[in-house]
């Protein structure tokens, strides 16, 4: 365990680089809150001979080598959020490779996304045909659920920055849909659902939610400015397969992560602000926030049956979850179970058991019961207190919880730099007063300041206990060294055995924060695609040419290696050009490029696939449009001019 | 180091001697370019206008197996006429050579064939006994036949839709393969542009169970096959591993499906399956090379690995693969490539047998040339596997087998004349006993009734004649490459060799080449009707000593000849027309060149006079069955006073008794004459003697017993008697 000088040590500022360094940041210069926190936590008796940190002897691996040797392939999919880059990152693991890189909401030149028409009307834009936004930072994705574990369909990542939710097929690891949420800023916590809460025949996803961290005034029109008190956060409802917005929930204080029952029932999100204060001292002075569980059924019945408000422009149906209306549990829509300060994370364990909110300010983390939640909002549970079934001390800013389905937890210290393992059953135990119940199983010395972390098929049924990924948000000098930006530390731990083992370091451009692992067997792509999903396909070399409807013009071509099918094209100055491709071959991964120079265009077309861009011929000249994913041995030879006449 | 064309600068007038006025065969083991085989343009290299008349222009090679596309220019727009196929690209079926006879095919729009060449055969027996050019009159039959019909050899049979060839006498085997790469190479094709229609199977039902299987009781009950191709059979050069070691198997049974990828992964593979369609998957566990290849990148195509059912293939495209995560059967072996792939096709069936087929190219070692080889391993669903068991499945009989099947009766009669001359060879003591120095005949009633069907029969007729190029295709397939089938495509000759190999071991070489050599038995009965017609008076016998230095020839006419096969098969077996029986029995004395009828006829002549010249001093054949004579088992008996006397070797036709009275069995025909001498106690002065004796003693005149003396009157007792034997 620490001592309070390493504490502050560890606390040490480095002003204005990280979100969440900013929060520790704050912390320590908060100094004595934190302290009276920390020191409230420290008169509960700590555990029993909890093993000193990273002492303990590598344990016996499962065997697995994160090194694959040419040719062999990763036994799961890493489905990482890329942070400020805006996109979802595809990885191989255990080997860590990175496999692709999906744009999602920021524009990427190497596919045409935000170039090609298909694309922009995916991401949005203004009426002018510009991009509506062209920064996001995402943080958290998840994958679609059946029967409790992932079906391969869809995965979910959120935009903190301009509120919005996006789809990702997992046939194409490519996005198909993005919702911005209403009233909402600072969306963070996205988890899909489980099961429907009613019908017991849906066993799969059909729901996401969404958490909004920043209060603001509702609706945010200019009007209620300075009045703080009347900020206010809603938690959102999408539906998963036609992404519109279902409903939303207006409650008091905030919402942060999000975690979803297994029987559908039940969801929840962390608060860290349930004091709804603007300023991080405001934030932190309460002793308790809440970990708020809502009752998913009754919140739809309550929509049904027109008990929801709306706000300003948007027709999304708001019910009421504040505690002042929600007073009667066999009514309320909501349930606020407090936890200790400032909580970060709230995982659901693979035995469909118990939510799990870690203490981040607090050194511990909070072991709800899912049944006595259930319980309470049935009315067979006096105080809402008895929900909570361990409050335990792990160690110094405990933030996120991954599982090995085998009762055991893994949870991030951010602070002390290390991942605990713990076994739930022995801390409820502990907790109800068995003081002879050894909670903690292992710690492991992590490089450095471990944000997420998540285990193979963690928050599944399927939870395999194999290996751990821990998003470390500090790499310091784990890397050669690039300048003042460092990347970030991802780091593979094996969790197959008794004892952590670390097994490797992989840099990774900021900045991730969330990820699952999934076993590659869940996930089904497409090879290639077929022409008829394209409307605009140009399906025949014959169809190709220009054809005029009075300054409007459309170029039809076709790819197929080593030649486009029309050699040149003409069009006037002024005209509004339309481009159509359809790559015409067949052959898996013979992917061509398209590019305009001095147009800024660039797209490219899988095989089969047809995408269109529309521009403005504004420039006079000869335009020698090329193929720019490399495609056959005469690649270089692959053009086609483009003459705009004066 | 002797090369190749050293030795062949050095025998060339030796076999220009021989060849004088043969005609010369214009494709035989002539060198093809590579290119033939391996470049896009096939016909740049081969004249395939020829085959496919009015095609002016032609695509480059595509399909798997590949063929090109004729075009007609009509005023400049390019008109499809139809398909050229080299017979190579698509089968290897070997003719009578062993080899393939390299023929290019064209074929129509509508299937018909419209032209056939051959660009390279190996068939010696096109080369010297029967012209090339009735290969060509016999693939002229072929013009016009529809590819989808049912074409044989033999008898037009229209009650079964059966339309039969012409076949060329004497080259049966060559035909018959022919016919197969005919129908093969435009099957093939017309499946691949869509002339013929797959076959559609009924699909298979599968058994609902709770069996899981290991991976040793798949093995064990067929539902997962290994192939293993090792280096020697692409003309690489070994070093105890495989070239490539694969186990594949069905994927769709669930029993197997699910012991194989487990419940989870089975149920994945099989929600991605649509109707009809049907998953294998293949592993490699050893190997030097890659089964996948690299051909899919560029064209999507798995070039090395196909699954045939009958005559449909199934190729894969790179979108017909799925990864293979694992496999989940206890004790499946680790694996370093795996694929699973998925069969589209239409009339895939699993309930009917199918091969995986791995294609390789195999170099030929003496000019680097690649010629693909196809391995393949049948697989078929065991019965419990499949609800209602196996069906009926009638295949095809393999070339060898159809010959075995035409030529029963053949077979059957030719069986019995060998169990007939070894019976009575078998029982020769009983034979020479009733014979006489005078009359022979009952010896002589069994010899010349096996001289002459030998000749009529065996000769003439099933033109059945052992060869020394047998011998030295032995010699290398018992070297390089033992093939079965080679052997049994002439059932005669196989049964022959058989009973040869047995009898010299046995008896000697003689009993084959004194008594069921078709030409050593018509070059003595010509000795013995010489004889016959008076002309004994002009018969002679070489002088012992001049003979025993003309014995030696043959050895070396045979040394001489494997020497040579070494470097070039086909020099030897031009070389091995010294034997004047393909001139005598396959194609006739009156239907060769006037060199071959020559040199057959002057042997046969020479025959009149002296007792079998060719067999005592060149035949090739007999020395090679000579040496092995050394071991045989029951030899010639003998006397004592045999090292003084020399009655038998005066009457010795084949000189093979010397001065000591030693017979040379490897030069014995087992005439029985000498054996004839040695019970008759007229005319074995041993005996004569001791008859005459106890004439005048009055004593009585025992039977001569095994040892061909008299029985004596006291016998010895039986110790001494031992002692006797011993001694």
């Amino acid at each position: 365990m620490s001592t309070q000088d390493t504490q502050h040590d560890d606390l040490t500022p480095v002003p204005g680089r990280r979100k969440f360094l900013n929060t520790a940041a704050l912390a320590g210069l908060a100094g004595a809150g934190l302290s009276v926190g920390l020191s409230s936590c420290k008169q509960e008796a700590p555990p029993a001979a909890a093993p000193a940190a990273g002492a303990a002897p590598a344990a016996a691996s499962h065997g697995a080598s994160p090194h694959l040797a040419p040719g062999q392939l990763d036994e799961y999919y890493g489905i990482w959020s890329g942070g400020h880059t805006g996109d979802m990152r595809i990885l191989g693991l255990p080997s860590g490779r990175e496999i692709t890189r999906v744009p999602v909401f920021n524009p990427d030149p190497l596919v045409g996304w935000g170039i090609t028409n298909e694309s922009k009307a995916i991401m949005g834009t203004k009426a002018d045909g510009s991009l509506r936004y062209t920064v996001a930072d995402t943080h958290h994705t998840h994958a679609s659920y059946k029967d409790g574990t992932y079906d391969g369909r869809y995965a979910w990542i959120n935009d903190k920055i301009n509120g919005r939710i996006a789809r990702v097929k997992l046939d194409t690891f490519e996005c198909d849909k993005i919702t911005e949420i209403p009233n909402v800023q600072g969306f963070h916590g996205i988890f899909p659902d489980k099961a429907d809460p009613v019908d017991p025949a849906i066993t799969h996803t059909t729901r996401v939610f969404a958490g909004a961290e920043f209060s603001i005034p509702l609706p945010n029109d200019g009007s209620h400015l300075n009045d703080v008190d009347t900020y206010r956060s809603l938690f959102t409802c999408v539906d998963a397969e036609t992404m519109a917005v279902r409903w939303q929930a207006l409650i008091d204080g905030n919402c942060d992560l999000v975690a979803t029952s297994y029987d559908g029932k039940l969801a929840a999100t962390n608060q860290y602000n349930t004091e709804m204060g603007a300023k991080y001292e405001d934030m932190m002075s309460a002793e308790k926030d809440a970990c708020t569980f809502f009752h998913i059924a009754r919140i739809e019945q309550a929509v049904k049956d027109g008990k929801f408000k709306t706000y300003g422009d948007s027709k999304v149906p708001v019910v009421d979850a504040t505690r002042e209306a929600n007073k009667d549990p066999k009514t309320a829509l909501v349930a606020y179970v407090p936890v200790p300060k400032n909580p970060h994370g709230v995982n659901a364990s693979p035995d469909a058991k118990y939510f799990i909110c870690a203490g981040k300010l607090s050194p511990t983390a909070t072991v709800i019961e899912l049944g006595k939640v259930l319980d309470w909002f049935d009315g067979k549970l006096e105080d809402i207190k008895a929900t909570v079934v361990a409050e335990v001390e792990l160690g110094l800013g405990p933030l996120h919880t991954a599982f090995d389905g085998r009762g055991n937890a893994f949870t991030t210290l951010f602070l002390d730099s290390q991942v605990v393992k713990w076994n739930v059953e022995a801390a409820i135990k502990f907790h109800a007063g068995d003081k002879n119940a050894q909670y903690v199983v292992d710690r492991l010395d992590v490089q450095y300041q471990p944000g997420h972390l998540n285990a193979s098929q963690s928050e599944t049924r399927e939870a395999d206990g194999k290996w751990l990924c821990v998003g470390c948000k500090f790499s310091k000098d784990r890397f050669l060294p690039v300048g003042p930006l460092h990347p970030e530390n991802e780091q593979l731990v094996d969790i197959s055995g008794e004892k952590m083992k670390l097994i490797a370091d992989h840099p990774v451009r900021p900045e991730p924060h969330d990820f699952i692992i999934v076993k590659r067997d869940r996930i089904k792509t497409r090879q290639v695609y077929n022409l008829d999903e394209f409307p605009n396909a140009v399906k025949d070399p014959k169809e190709s040419g220009v054809f005029r409807n009075g300054n409007k013009v459309t170029v039809k071509l076709v790819s197929q290696a080593p030649a486009f099918s029309l050699r040149e094209f003409t069009v006037k100055k002024g005209d509004e050009v339309t481009l159509i491709l359809t790559n015409l071959d067949k052959v898996e991964d013979l992917t061509h490029g398209f590019a305009i120079p001095k147009y800024n265009i660039n797209f490219i077309v899988n095989p089969l696939e047809t995408k269109s861009v529309t521009f403005k011929a504004d420039k006079p000249g000869v335009y020698w449009c090329y193929c720019t994913h490399f495609c056959h041995a005469l690649h270089l030879e692959m053009r086609t001019r483009m003459i705009v006449e004066k | 180091m002797f090369s190749q064309r050293t030795l062949r600068r050095l025998l060339a007038p030796l076999a220009a001697l021989l060849l004088t006025s043969a005609a010369h065969a214009d494709t035989y083991e002539i060198k093809l370019p590579p290119e033939l085989s391996s470049s896009p343009r096939l016909c740049d290299y081969a004249p395939c206008s020829e085959v496919l008349p009015g095609a002016t222009s032609f695509s480059e090679r595509k399909g798997q197996p590949s063929y090109v596309e004729g075009y007609r220019d009509d005023a400049g727009q390019k008109t499809k006429v139809g398909y050229v196929m080299l017979s190579t690209d698509i089968t290897d079926i070997p003719a009578y050579s062993g080899k393939p006879v390299v023929t290019l095919i064209g074929m129509d729009t509508a299937g018909k064939f419209t032209g056939v060449k051959i660009l390279k055969h190996s068939e010696p027996i096109l080369l010297l006994g029967i012209p090339e050019s009735s290969l060509v009159k016999f693939n002229n039959q072929y013009l016009g036949q529809f590819v989808g019909d049912n074409i044989e050899i033999g008898k037009s049979r229209p009650e079964e839709n059966l339309i039969g060839l012409d076949a060329i006498t004497g080259a049966t085997v060559t035909v018959i393969a022919q016919n197969q790469v005919m129908m093969t190479s435009g099957t093939e094709v017309a499946k691949q542009v869509g002339i013929l229609k797959p076959v559609i199977r009924p699909q298979a039902r599968f058994p609902i169970s709770d069996a899981a299987p290991s991976w040793a009781n798949l093995v064990a009950d067929g539902s997962v096959q290994h192939l293993v191709v090792k280096p020697e059979d692409l003309g690489l050069k070994g070093d105890g591993r495989p070239y490539m070691d694969l186990w594949f198997g069905y994927l769709n049974q669930p029993t197997i499906g699910r012991a194989l990828l487990g419940k989870d992964g089975y149920a994945s593979l099989m929600a991605r399956l649509k109707e009809g369609e049907h998953a294998i998957f293949i592993i490699r566990t050893a190997g030097m090379d890659s089964f996948k290849g690299s051909g899919f990148v560029r064209g999507g195509i798995y070039d090395r690995v196909q699954v045939r059912q009958d005559k449909d293939s199934f190729t894969f495209r790179d979108l017909d693969y799925v990864n293979l995560w694992g496999l989940a059967a206890a004790g499946a072996p680790a694996y370093d490539e795996s694929a699973i792939f998925i069969i589209r096709g239409k009339g895939f069936s699993a309930a009917y047998p199918w091969k995986l087929v791995f294609l390789g190219n195999r170099i030929d070692k003496e000019t680097a040339a690649k010629t693909f080889a196809n391995f393949d391993r049948e697989y078929w669903l065991a019965d419990s596997y499949l609800e209602g068991g196996r069906p009926e499945v009638i295949k095809p009989d393999p070339t060898w087998l159809k010959v075995w099947k035409d030529k029963a009766l053949q077979i059957g009669a030719f069986i019995v004349l060998l169990l007939g001359v070894a019976a009575a060879y078998a029982n020769r003591d009983r034979l020479v006993r009733r014979s006489s120095h005078k009359n022979k005949w009952r010896v002589n009633a069994f010899k010349y009734t096996g001289w002459l069907l030998s000749i009529g029969f065996v000769g003439f007729q099933a033109m059945a004649q052992p060869s020394i190029t047998q011998v030295l295709t032995w010699f290398h397939s018992l070297l390089f490459q033992w093939q079965w089938e080679l052997f049994l495509s002439d059932p005669l000759i196989f049964i022959f060799w058989i009973f040869i190999i047995v009898t010299v071991f046995v008896w000697g070489r003689g009993l084959f080449c004194g008594w069921l050599c078709p030409f050593g038995s018509l070059s003595e009965l010509l000795y013995k009707l010489g004889r016959a017609c008076g002309l004994k008076r002009f018969q002679f016998h070489l002088p012992q000593a001049l003979h025993d230095r003309l014995k030696g020839l043959k050895y070396a006419i045979f040394f001489g000849l494997l020497a040579v096969s070494f470097f070039s098969m086909g020099l030897a077996e031009k070389l091995a027309e010294i034997e004047p029986f393909k001139t005598t029995f396959l194609v006739g004395l009156l239907n060769r060149s006037w060199p071959y009828t020559l040199f057959a006829g002057g042997l046969l002549g020479l025959s009149i006079f002296t007792e079998r010249p060719f067999c005592k001093y060149l035949c090739p054949l007999g020395a090679a069955l000579a040496m092995p004579t050394t071991f045989r088992w029951f030899g010639l008996k003998r006397k004592d006073e045999c090292t003084k006397c020399k009655a038998c070797a005066k009457g010795c036709g084949s000189l093979a008794i010397d001065t000591k009275g030693n017979i040379d069995q490897r030069e014995c025909m087992l005439c029985l004459d000498c054996m004839v001498l040695y019970y008759d106690d007229h005319a074995c002065p041993p005996l004569a003697q001791e008859r005459k004796r106890r004439d005048k003693a009055g004593q009585p005149l025992t039977p001569i017993d095994a040892r061909g003396y008299f029985i004596p009157i006291h016998p010895a007792p039986a110790r001494s008697a031992t002692e006797e034997k011993h001694s």
